[in-house]
């Protein structure tokens, strides 16, 4: 379970508060119109913003991880863009997922190889970013993710800069990687296809809070004005 | 038809402006020339003073080098790490006052700190030790080469570690990295790739150096190829000794310049210095990181803020009204603003005139537009002394060079300004001509109304900006004009000059300060009035 109790920050003028409970090993998918706090509430969770107060908890299977360090969290993040250190070759931005000096043992040599199989970027190990194209690179973001065994995956908005056939093979994939190596999956995204096709339950943000929360089934269907106005269902 | 019109326009604008900047040129190459004939060669290059000369500009310029730019990263990632350090704005302001300094005003600084009767002197004697006489020569040349080029390089490598994306260090704190792989991983590939031009445009400037090795080396111990021109002119009158030399550094430069060039991309130009990024670093909590973050930024503080304190204290003197009732003070005090804004405004208006060219021809003549890059960068290997030289010998035997002392002045610092100015403009020029130049076109915005709206409201900052670094730079100039000074026609830095070597340290106090003040003035004033306030 992932526990947000009375968890409140500020980011310039904007106050943000959560409350929220998620079971864990399933993929959610976050939603809310741009400067809600979507991309803050994974923020929290990872450790790159401390909560304001005290008062506010987050605890992971029951236990506090708002005081660790982001390194010592059970997240690994995906970003938008910039998640693979440009002069570093496929191979090194897999092998930092496991020690950051770049001493590997054999067996995580393998491990690494391993992950790139998964993701389908074998032998492209000793290319740099630039010479993949823009689903390779978040592929090989993903395949960090393997070789980190992060429990929790938190994926901000990763796909928004391809294009939809590569989009729809991606989200396939996560889906599948996750259910192979039971990971909770937080996705933030803005389509109404991905939560059909990945999400069994959906986040709702609006002013700086959980608005709604339920499955994501019924999203789609709320008469719930935020939300359709959300969606552009209101005409 | 109005484009015609407007098009013979650019024409004549860019053929005055490349001819400003061809003309002085090949004057001075052409005076050079007919004294090849008369050059005893072999005397020189059997000459042991000339090769020591030689070996002592590249000994002290490779020195400076490696200890400006290696304390240089210490300073920049120390203050890429500490975002919210104390004295942080103080000393970005340091380093910023630092790059319009007159060299004049800090070997003044320098002398006031390490002199034999100097403050550190002082603490050392009243420590019980004996007072050292070590600020003339080679140790003094450098303590005001780092003073130069500490600042300037700390503020390229902290603009590339800004660079550096927030995403990347959320990475690396998630991956747990420590301060050692950050380094290794992270800053040093970032860093690594401006390293050698960075080094390159440093030793050039150490190479080039004219004030700071006149008065504080001279000698026959520690004397540069540049210092041994002007003695050749000023003392020995041997013109041919002069042009060999001038040969001999031209050589030199263009050498850096090709090594600088093959090893690394150019450096971008810094048009801001205040970064907002507030990066969230793994490494900030060890405590040995704040420790010697601490003591760098601490010791990198002190070494800009002593020097320019000690000027300001010194100028505070009881000579101060006999100084400012002299009107030989205010005469070379309005001789130097002359030449600062003349400076400024004709380096702007070559710098205009090349661009405009360039963005004419960028499309249909590839070899033109690389052409007008070109001029940028053979400025650079004629260095100013030796550009000075030229017109004194190629000038002098039609006109009397003294007299007309203050435009030589002028045109050669506008054309030593030109280099930077076209680093500065050229980038937001070109990217206007990319970015707007089809919508410009398509809403028929032209000429006047494309200068009002488009061009100057993009290009007022960095004109401002370069307009500003020029004008500074040409008010403390104590080369060109010390080559072609006077007793008639002073500038302030020739004055302070003087005052400094006939011993009127009182006087030279109060000088230093007015000099300090103008040149901190030109460069606030044309910065905020035309770069404006904010974006």
């Amino acid at each position: 379970m992932i526990n947000f109790k009375q968890v409140s920050c500020r980011l310039g003028d904007q106050k943000f508060s959560f409350n929220l409970q998620l079971p864990l090993g399933q993929v959610v998918a976050i939603m809310g119109a741009s400067g809600s706090g979507k991309s803050t509430l994974l923020n929290l969770l990872a450790g790159f913003i401390q909560p304001q107060t005290d008062a506010g908890q987050i605890l992971l299977d029951g236990q506090r991880v708002d005081h660790l360090e982001p390194s010592q969290r059970p997240v690994t993040s995906l970003f938008q863009d910039h998640n693979l250190f440009a002069h570093m070759s496929v191979f090194n931005n897999l092998a930092l997922g496991i020690r950051a000096s770049l001493k590997l043992t054999a067996n995580e040599k393998a491990q690494v190889e391993a992950a790139l199989d998964q993701v389908g970027l074998k032998g492209l190990g000793s290319r740099l970013p630039k010479q993949l194209s823009g689903g390779q690179r978040q592929r090989v973001a993903l395949g960090r993710a393997l070789v980190r065994r992060k429990p929790l995956l938190l994926l901000d908005e990763p796909f928004s800069a391809l294009d939809p056939a590569l989009r729809q093979e991606m989200a396939v994939l996560v889906k599948s990687l996750s259910q192979q190596h039971q990971l909770t999956v937080l996705l933030v995204t803005h389509e109404p296809k991905d939560v059909l096709l990945l999400a069994e339950t959906v986040v709702f943000i609006a002013d700086g809070g959980v608005h709604w929360q339920g499955h994501s089934k019924d999203f789609l269907q709320q008469k719930d004005p935020y939300i359709q106005a959300y969606l552009g269902q209101n005409c | 038809m109005s484009k015609l019109f407007l098009s013979r326009h650019w024409f004549w604008f860019s053929g005055i402006s490349f001819g400003l900047v061809l003309l002085p040129l090949l004057l001075a190459m052409g005076a050079f020339w007919s004294y090849l004939g008369e050059a005893q060669w072999l005397t020189y290059v059997q000459d042991t003073y000339i090769w020591r000369v030689v070996w002592f500009s590249w000994w002290q310029a490779s020195l400076s080098t490696v200890i400006s730019v290696s304390a240089a990263v210490l300073v920049a990632r120390a203050l890429a790490r500490r975002q919210s350090f104390v004295g942080r704005w103080l000393l970005l302001r340091c380093f910023s006052v630092a790059l319009v300094v007159p060299s004049i005003i800090a070997v003044f600084g320098i002398i006031l700190l390490h002199g034999k009767y100097g403050y550190v002197n002082q603490l050392w004697r009243w420590l019980g030790g004996e007072p050292q006489s070590y600020v003339y020569g080679l140790t003094g040349i450098l303590l005001a080469h780092v003073f130069f080029n500490l600042p300037l390089s700390s503020r390229i490598l902290l603009q590339r570690l800004d660079a550096i994306s927030s995403e990347t260090w959320r990475l690396s704190s998630q991956l747990g990295m420590t301060s050692t792989d950050l380094w290794r991983h992270i800053e040093w590939p970032y860093i690594k790739g401006v390293l050698p031009q960075l080094s390159a445009l440093v030793f050039a400037l150490c190479f080039t150096s004219f004030a700071i090795v006149m008065t504080l080396g001279g000698g026959p111990k520690a004397t540069t190829i540049e210092v041994a021109i002007f003695q050749a002119i000023r003392f020995d009158f041997d013109i041919a000794k002069a042009v060999y030399l001038s040969l001999l550094q031209m050589f030199f430069c263009g050498f850096i310049l090709w090594a600088g060039l093959r090893l690394g991309k150019p450096i971008e130009i810094f048009v801001s210095l205040e970064t907002t990024a507030k990066n969230m670093r793994p490494d900030l909590r060890p405590i040995v990181g704040i420790v010697s973050d601490t003591v760098v930024l601490l010791l990198a503080t002190l070494l800009v803020l002593l020097p320019l304190l000690a000027v300001v204290i010194a100028g505070i003197n009881s000579a101060w009204a006999e100084v400012l009732l002299d009107l030989r003070l205010w005469s070379a005090f309005s001789n130097s603003l002359w030449v600062a804004l003349s400076s400024a405004l004709l380096s702007l208006l070559m710098a205009a005139g090349l661009l405009l060219a360039q963005r004419h021809w960028r499309e249909r003549y590839a070899a033109a537009s690389l052409a007008v890059e070109w001029m940028g960068s053979v400025i650079l290997v004629v260095p100013p002394l030796v550009l000075a030289t030229g017109l004194f010998i190629g000038l002098s035997p039609h006109v009397n060079v003294f007299a007309i002392n203050l435009y030589i002045v002028v045109l050669v610092n506008a054309l030593m300004g030109l280099p930077y100015m076209l680093r500065v403009l050229s980038v937001a020029y070109l990217k206007i001509a990319r970015d707007y130049d089809r919508l410009s076109s398509s809403l028929g915005i032209q000429g006047w109304h494309r200068l009002r709206y488009v061009e100057w409201p993009i290009l007022r900052k960095p004109i401002g900006l370069a307009l500003a670094l020029v004008a500074a730079m040409s008010a403390g100039d104590l080369g060109v004009v010390a080559l072609f000074g006077s007793p008639d026609i002073q500038t302030l830095p020739l004055l302070m000059y003087q005052r400094l070597g006939s011993y009127q340290s009182e006087a030279a106090g109060v000088t230093a300060v007015v000099l300090l003040a103008l040149c901190l003035g030109i460069f606030v004033v044309l910065e905020r009035l035309l770069g404006g306030s904010g974006d």
